[in-house]
């Protein structure tokens, strides 16, 4: 889903960048408040992981692939939609500069998209589905494959506000390749190794989400 | 909790590294789906000009691949970049840590 520079003005690029920002500050101002040395090396390891596997693209049918995006794991994991916001800004930053995946001109709609979209929208499904007292994998899987496609149909409609696209076939193509990307790519990996996570340490997905009660932990 | 921690970070590194490694040789080389969206609702000579633009910087490793060095050039970054950005993203977690101490 990551936007090369051609299909963005610079003018619109730059608007989403003043969108993003406020956002990235935010994340670094989360892991100023909630970083410690037990949290690093799980932040560590999660981002390199992330990185890796946006590189792994899964056919999904249709002469198409996608990967997955990992904001909404990263959410559910630290219990913050921000730590999503650091981890893809961090990933793309790197995309974009020495991988040529993703403009440096639209990394702002970018991390837009893949960080705070599909982040917030992945962690408030997340949560809303635990609320209500659903099987921790089955959350994980709806929230994430949902913030996937939410962002990619942010990403249309921002394709057609630059004139790359046409609105209603760009949202019917966006919207068709990632509603099944989001199924293989990003829900069933995020709902397999939440499971795995909660089942080996159960520590590090927030309790107060896990168990569906008001107890903060940590 | 800390050496746990650690434990974990080192099985998040060997994961990482084996997708890294393997990435190359499983990865789909069908186009993404923002790719196929446009090859699909643009008209050919207008897609075929967004293609061939120019990103704004360039840069060392398009594509995740090194120039002429093949699948092994592919696995050598792809790998530079999951290390880099375990050193980013630690060196950011203890930089952040550090300053709310102060």
């Amino acid at each position: 889903m990551h936007i090369p520079d051609s299909f963005m003005p610079l003018s619109q690029a730059l608007v989403y960048w003043a969108i993003a920002l406020p956002f990235i500050f935010m994340s670094f101002r989360w892991a100023r408040r909630d970083m410690d040395d037990m949290k690093i090396p799980i932040l560590a390891a999660l981002s390199a992981g992330i990185f890796a596997i946006q590189a792994l693209n899964i056919p999904i049918g249709m002469g198409t692939s996608g990967h997955m995006v990992g904001a909404a794991l990263v959410a559910i994991i630290f219990g913050s939609p921000f730590a999503g916001v650091l981890v893809l800004t961090l990933v793309l930053l790197v995309q974009g500069i020495v991988f040529a995946d993703g403009g440096i001109t639209v990394m702002g709609a970018n991390i837009l998209n893949m960080g705070v979209i599909s982040g917030f929208i992945g962690y408030y499904s997340f949560v809303a589905l635990r609320s209500r007292k659903i099987d921790i994998k089955i959350a994980a899987f709806f929230g994430a494959w949902l913030g996937l496609f939410v962002s990619a149909i942010a990403t249309a409609v921002e394709m057609s506000i630059a004139g790359t696209f046409p609105l209603v076939p760009g949202l019917v193509a966006m919207g068709t390749f990632h509603f099944v990307i989001g199924i293989i790519g990003e829900g069933l990996i995020t709902a397999i190794a939440i499971a795995a996570i909660a089942k080996a340490r159960p520590d590090l997905v927030d309790s107060k989400i896990t168990e569906g009660s008001k107890e903060a932990t940590l | 909790m800390t050496s746990q921690n650690m434990k974990l970070l080192y099985a998040g590194i060997a994961i990482a590294l084996l997708i890294s490694v393997l990435a190359p040789f499983l990865a789909s080389p069908d186009p993404d789906g923002l790719e196929s969206a446009a090859e699909s609702v643009i008209d050919e000579e207008r897609f075929a000009e967004l293609e061939e633009a120019e990103p704004a910087i360039e840069s060392p490793m398009p594509d995740y691949s090194i120039e002429g060095q093949g699948k092994l050039g592919e696995i050598v970054a792809i790998s530079a970049g999951t290390i880099a950005i375990l050193l980013i993203s630690f060196g950011l977690g203890k930089v952040l840590k550090a300053n709310k101490a102060n």
